[in-house]
């Protein structure tokens, strides 16, 4: 009857869903209260701004299409990372395997010449071996050589940041960039369709609907889905099941970096239609899907309406930029401050739970 | 050929000198057994303290104390999640790191461009790092509190029961590493380049994470390390012609993950705390 | 001067003219923030200055809008009613078109741009006369006879101020160099530090840049040396180091076009070939560090007392030579041009012949580098 090791905060978290929701709603109530103080420390009314940002991105049809278009990576990203936390593979690489999955994207519209009904699907395809391939590395050297995965997958995005970097100042420099540093333009077949008057890329947000509940399936229709959450909720049970650990989270990594290669991908053919800076593919969705999983909290359905959430934050930064002249950061600002609040938060409901036991226990 | 030599390594020493500040503040964190990987965002924090406080008082030194200060109250804050409420460390460090450069790039927007009339010298501060490389070294190695900070990282169990509180030592150490960050931050906005600018740390907080891990956790390795990161900075501007840029930038990144691996094999220096990254419960059997 | 009646007219016009009462809205997307004393910051002086002068405008701003980003941010400013666009990237010049395209009833205009459309003008105050006698003075002020330039993108309209600054820089000191290294971006202060530092460890020993803070001014200050402000009046960050640089004033451009806008003379029907491409002699650009001070008087006694054998003017001092021909370009557009043929590309090619100047079509595609400039030069013709 007694608890084995940290794992029992996940068991605690799947049981009483109502608490779940409340703690998290009380998560976000106190980084929005926060930022309110922030904003007021800025100079600007928190009242102002909040209501500016509702009406802008909520109740604004071009502004909510907006969260929508930021939303798309996001659920890709997040996706993934729901599945890479649920095998206690611990991704925070989505950001560099985001930007593989552009460069392999790139790389097919600018030097594969396939007829357009091939086209995408092979950039897709890249793509996702591409963000694949980069999350791979980190795996083996996690599950062979116990190499802690935090600091890998985290490094590695840097290296794909300048690997990025490199191509557009060297060898796939566009001959139309007048010196900048980006890549040709893609040409009309290697672009995604938009539904009209707005920059949603809807083929990826399909794709990452379609990700989500497929993922959701895996996980809790098919034996593979069952191993990972097995040893997501309990590895030494996995170990004596005699679960095949390597195999399983193996394919959870390739898939999770996939997945984000994916997000890589409809950002450059659905948004800027060729390769160019780092900085300028992704904004962080990489960083922010971690938020997007931790808030789904390992669910990839739930990922859906979290994916949106932080899509209307990201959404908010340029309702703010331009009504309020803030800078793009005040995005930061809540991304900090929900995770912020949201991990604390979730321990001290563990921490809640664990006292009344342990009372019972005496 | 020795001009280039020598050139470079001055320098390597004036770029090295911010990641090494923040780099040993790391080694502290995490030799207590916390990683924070909050540390852009305590040095984004520190650097505007530092310019927004020199700019208003023209005392660049307050600025530096305010540096410092802005620095420790951010990574307590942080403490506040990971240790006392036993948050994923790496996941706090993030939203830490979010925070800091969201709030410096927030907050900082009135001093962008402005001029700063009193600065330091970057000797003054470079001479500083590395008498504090040697101090905390000597701290670490060859005093009773280096000898509780590190068992609080090895094994915190049995500083408990020497009746030393875990949760103080980590506290200190934690908050400490940010003191340091925030240091770092001052270098920047007060020497390296007296200015305030958005995005002024430019991954350089990362490259103090790497550095950590590259110098095997020991005070006098992060010279090293830290002379060599520098050294591949500069060069990558002073050889623009001969080698690519980006390769000699991404190299800390690559170094960090081979020094893993290596480690991990038992070949390379380890040294990593043996409870780097968890949480402490008292009177829980792990 | 009839240009100059011309506009002054039509300022009139607008101010006391016939569409009283009527606003007009007009606004600018910065690729940087307006606080950087450099490229934005001058726009944004031009906006200020523009609004001061015409009381019918109402203006509004975006700062650090990233070039992908920007078509989307035109969006939002057509719905928040601005009639009149300016974005001031040359990165925004895809942006630009779509837009435009989509809002058919705007008036759009393109910084440095060169694609028109009936509702997109483009317009543009160049530097390359400037460039060109700021290379004269540093051509006789460097010991080492090196001069260092850091510069952020290997575009045209780099290669073109450059390749001005080195003929400058060769016409008083034929044995010098100009080293280039790039950062890569508008905005880094931390790259240009180290890059300045770099051409400082390889000799160089008098600075011009094109960035947009003053990091090269106070990071070659701090060494002792001289060096070239950019965009704003930056003297005032090391005044005793400052010789000279390049000011511009945007105003000149955005009264003009707006008041023609506000005077119904720009429509969006009749941009097609609108297309301003401001100097010396409309005043849009001016010599100095600080505005009404061609030259910084601590340095004009070495320069007078640097005399050079020149093949019009005989023998004549560095200040009087930078100082006859800011009066020409100044004065007429034909009397002298840095670009006169016959000239030569680092490698020896003829690019210019003789008897010849550079269209304007030629200095915006330019790709070549002038001889003395050394360092990587990407898209350099063969």
């Amino acid at each position: 009857m007694r608890r084995l090791g940290p794992f029992v905060i996940e068991k605690d978290l799947v049981a009483p869903p109502a608490r779940v929701l409340a703690v998290s709603t009380l998560a976000l109530l106190l980084a929005f209260a926060a930022a309110g103080v922030i904003f007021w420390a800025y100079g600007v009314s928190p009242w102002l701004a909040y209501k500016t940002i509702v009406a802008e991105t909520l109740f604004s049809k071009s502004g909510f299409a907006e969260a929508v278009r930021r939303a798309i990576p996001l659920l890709l990203a997040g996706v993934g990372l729901v599945l890479a936390f649920r095998g206690q593979f611990w991704n925070i690489g989505a950001e560099g395997q985001l930007l593989l999955g552009a460069v392999a994207a790139s790389g097919v519209a600018l030097f594969v010449h396939a007829p357009a009904a091939v086209e995408l699907p092979l950039m897709f395809a890249a793509g996702f071996l591409a963000g694949g391939l980069w999350a791979a590395l980190p795996a083996v050297l996690k599950l062979r050589l116990g190499v802690n995965d935090v600091l890998t997958t985290l490094m590695l995005n840097y290296v794909a940041a300048y690997l990025v970097g490199w191509l557009i100042h060297g060898p796939w420099r566009g001959k139309s960039a007048f010196g900048f540093a980006y890549s040709d333009r893609f040409p009309a077949g290697a672009t995604l369709p938009l539904v009209p008057g707005t920059y949603v890329h809807w083929p990826t947000l399909l794709l990452a609907l379609l990700a989500a509940l497929l993922v959701w399936l895996a996980l809790e229709r098919t034996p593979w889905g069952y191993r990972v959450r097995v040893i997501g909720d309990n590895p030494e049970a996995a170990r004596y099941a005699h679960i095949p650990l390597f195999g399983v989270v193996f394919a959870a990594a390739l898939v999770s970096g996939g997945l984000a290669g994916l997000a890589g991908v409809g950002e450059v053919a659905g948004v800027h239609h060729r390769l160019l800076d780092a900085y300028q593919i992704s904004l962080g969705y990489g960083y922010t899907a971690i938020i997007v999983a931790w808030l789904a909290r390992g669910n990839p359905l739930g990922a859906i309406l979290t994916a949106l959430f932080m899509g209307v934050i990201f959404a908010s930064g340029d309702v703010m930029k331009l009504a309020l002249q803030m800078p793009f950061r005040v995005t930061d600002v809540f991304n900090g401050l929900i995770l912020f609040f949201l991990i604390s938060s979730e321990r001290l409901l563990y921490y809640r739970v664990r006292l009344a036991q342990s009372g019972e226990e005496e | 050929m020795e001009d280039l030599v020598w050139t470079t390594l001055i320098r390597a020493l004036a770029f090295g000198t911010p990641i090494l500040l923040a780099g040993l503040g790391e080694i502290f964190a995490e030799r207590s057994g916390v990683v924070n990987l909050g540390v852009e965002g305590m040095m984004a924090l520190g650097a505007l303290a530092a310019f927004a406080v020199a700019q208003s008082t023209g005392l660049p030194l307050l600025g530096l104390a305010a540096a410092v200060l802005a620095g420790a109250v951010a990574a307590a804050l942080f403490a506040v999640a990971a240790v006392s409420l036993r948050a994923n460390q790496y996941v706090a460090g993030l939203a830490l790191t979010m925070l800091g450069l969201g709030l410096a790039g927030l907050l900082g927007k009135p001093f962008e461009g402005a001029p700063l009339a009193h600065t330091l010298s970057e000797t003054s501060l470079m001479a500083l790092a590395l008498l504090l490389a040697l101090a905390l070294w000597f701290v670490l190695r060859h005093t009773y509190w280096g000898l509780v900070l590190r068992s609080a990282g090895e094994n915190p169990e049995t500083v408990d029961a020497m009746g030393i509180n875990v949760f103080s030592v980590r506290y200190a150490a934690v908050v400490f590493g940010g003191a340091m960050a925030g240091l770092a931050g001052a270098f920047l906005s007060l020497a390296y380049r007296p200015s305030w600018a958005d995005g002024i740390t430019s991954g350089l907080g990362w490259i103090a994470v790497a550095l950590a891990i590259f110098a095997s956790w020991h005070p006098l390795r992060a010279v090293v390390a830290a002379l060599f990161f520098g050294a591949l900075y500069h060069l990558s501007y002073r050889l623009q012609a001969q080698v690519t840029p980006e390769l000699l930038k991404a190299m800390p990144y690559l170094f960090v993950v081979l020094v893993l691996s290596l480690s991990a094999l038992g070949r390379g220096p380890s040294g990593a705390p043996e409870a780097l990254g968890t949480p402490y419960e008292r009177g829980e059997r792990r | 001067m009839r240009k100059v009646f011309l506009t002054v007219l039509v300022v009139l016009l607008g101010v006391f003219g016939w569409a009283q009462g009527d606003k007009l809205k007009a606004c600018w997307i910065y690729v940087g923030p307006v606080g950087d004393y450099g490229w934005s910051h001058a726009h944004d002086q031009g906006r200020i200055a523009a609004a001061k002068a015409l009381p019918w405008l109402e203006t509004q701003y975006v700062e650090s809008v990233p070039e992908a980003q920007a078509e989307a941010y035109m969006d939002r400013l057509v719905k928040q009613g601005c009639q009149v666009i300016f974005a001031t990237s040359f990165g925004y010049m895809d942006s630009v078109l779509a837009a435009a395209k989509k809002h058919p009833n705007v008036i759009f205009a393109h910084a440095t741009g060169f694609k028109r459309a009936p509702n997109v003008a483009t317009y543009m105050a160049d530097f390359y006369q400037l460039y060109y006698l700021n290379g004269l003075m540093a051509g006789a002020l460097t010991k080492s006879n090196k001069v260092g330039y850091v510069g952020a993108f290997p575009i045209p309209e780099l290669k073109r101020h450059i390749s001005a600054f080195a003929l400058g820089v060769r016409a008083v000191n034929p044995d010098a160099k100009v080293l280039v290294r790039w950062i890569y971006e508008w905005y880094n202060p931390a790259a240009a530090k180290e890059a300045t530092e770099a051409l400082i460890a390889d000799g160089a020993d008098v600075f011009a840049f094109t960035e947009d803070s003053p990091t090269v001014i106070q990071v070659a200050a701090e060494k002792g040396l001289p060096s070239f402000s950019h965009y704003s009046p930056m003297q005032r960050f090391a005044p005793d180091y400052v010789v000279s640089g390049q000011l511009v004033h945007w105003d000149k451009i955005y009264i003009d076009f707006l008041s023609k806008v506000y005077a119904g003379v720009y429509t969006p029907k009749n941009l097609q070939n609108v297309d301003y491409w401001w100097l010396l002699p409309q005043g849009a650009v001016e010599l100095g560090g600080k505005f009404g001070e061609p030259i910084n008087p601590k340095f004009i006694p070495v320069l007078k007392a640097k005399v050079v054998d020149h093949p019009v003017f005989g023998k004549i001092s560095v200040y009087d030579l930078v100082m006859k021909e800011l009066a020409l370009m100044k004065d007429d557009e034909l009397a002298f041009d840095p670009f006169q043929g016959p000239v030569k590309d680092r490698h020896g090619k003829l690019r210019v012949p003789a008897g010849l100047r550079m269209t304007k079509q030629q200095l915006e595609s330019m790709e070549w580098a002038a001889p003395g400039v050394a360092g990587p030069w990407p898209n350099e013709p063969k």
